[in-house]
């Protein structure tokens, strides 16, 4: 190869294939010319990208243009979730409206005798349950009133209890009194008697 | 870089539908990198903004026209290229100005980041606009020649001559001052 400043050049710049790289670095071994041509291009490579880029001023955007905007048809038709919403509630209406159109397509019989028994179920399951809590109310309501009566006995109990023990102890006073009574009338007749 | 490809073929495909949330996410990944590679080729900040702000505006009313999502890199920068050089066309002698070109290319002392990113500018702005423009695609873009080709409408052959006396150009200034400052 010989000495080549353009091919020098485009293998700086990073334009040569791999096969065309290899004669070229075999040279620049060899030639002291090509490889101080070859290192003052790596300088000016090297000093350009010194140079740093600089920052935008003022961001660039742009804001939503109606010109550019798609109409509102593009948009939905181009929306999935649109598009699925749009397609349930067509789906909603066609079976909303065929429910309407052919109400006499259903079956008279099975559905009676469907009703019959989903009613008859209903209602087995509707008196059970009142049934169930009528009688929890019912045993709810007796034990209370058991509990009510038991307290009700038992303040009387105590009432009459009292009442009991004061009266004794009145009966107790009287008749100690009227001994005592009996016991100065005796001594009194015991000393009239001494004077007669 | 595949993920990101795929990302933005997506937002390319949302963006067509009318999506212009899409079309900002791409805006943001982009704005960047069209903006400096406008700036570096008319040389002045607000131009290079409006500019940026014509060229989105011109993809997303002609996004239905680009083929293939994948070459939305080159489509989008050709875009740039047309706005930058009916700028340029427009404004010839101002975008000359544009460029501070104090910085000389004498080789010399050790520089420091600033002085050589003036030195850098002053090379660029002294090439021609289709000589800059073919450095800012190639070594700040990363295009390949036969992408530069479509995006400057021009044969691979002329982006090569274009890009490699740019590349002897900017040397002559660069290349000695890296040495110098190396040593």
């Amino acid at each position: 190869m010989n000495c080549s400043s353009e091919d020098l050049k485009a293998y700086l710049l990073g334009e040569l294939s791999t096969r065309d790289k290899a004669p070229v670095e075999d040279h620049v071994r060899a030639c002291e010319n090509c490889r101080e041509e070859l290192e003052r291009l790596k300088l000016t490579q090297t000093a350009l990208l010194a140079l740093e880029e600089e920052e935008v001023p003022r961001r660039i955007s742009f804001v939503s243009d109606r010109v550019f905007e798609p109409r509102w048809y593009e948009t939905i038709w181009r929306s999935g979730p649109a598009m699925g919403f749009a397609s349930a509630v067509i789906l909603a209406t066609a079976i909303m409206m065929h429910g309407f159109a052919r109400p006499s397509a259903v079956s008279p019989v099975a559905p009676t005798v469907d009703t019959a028994q989903i009613e008859q179920r209903i209602e087995r399951e509707v008196n059970a349950r009142v049934d169930a809590v009528v009688a929890k109310s019912v045993s709810d309501a007796q034990v209370k009133q058991a509990a009510e009566f038991v307290k009700v006995l038992n303040a009387t109990e105590k009432r009459f209890e009292t009442q009991r023990q004061a009266d004794l102890a009145t009966v107790q006073q009287a008749a100690k009194y009227y001994e005592q009574k009996m016991s100065r009338w005796e001594v009194a007749f015991n000393d009239s008697r001494v004077g007669q | 870089m595949i993920f990101r490809e795929v990302e933005d073929r997506d937002l390319i495909a949302k963006a067509r539908r009318g999506h212009v949330d899409a079309y900002n996410v791409l805006v943001s990944r982009w704005e960047k990198r069209v903006f400096n590679y406008l700036l570096r080729l008319v040389g002045h900040r607000e131009d290079a903004l409006d500019l940026s702000q014509d060229v989105f505006l011109k993809a997303y009313q002609n996004l239905k026209k680009l083929e293939d999502p994948a070459k939305f890199p080159g489509w989008l920068f050709r875009i740039a290229h047309n706005e930058a050089y009916s700028l340029l066309r427009k404004n010839r002698p101002e975008s000359e100005l544009a460029v501070d070109p104090k910085t000389g290319g004498e080789s010399g002392g050790r520089m420091f980041p600033i002085e050589l990113s003036l030195a850098v500018q002053g090379a660029l702005s002294r090439l021609s606009d289709d000589q800059r423009e073919a450095v800012l695609l190639k070594v700040y873009q990363g295009f390949k020649f036969e992408e530069m080709a479509e995006i400057l409408s021009c044969p691979v052959s002329t982006v090569k001559s274009r890009l490699y006396t740019a590349l002897d150009l900017l040397k002559q200034t660069l290349a000695p001052v890296k040495m110098g400052g190396a040593e």
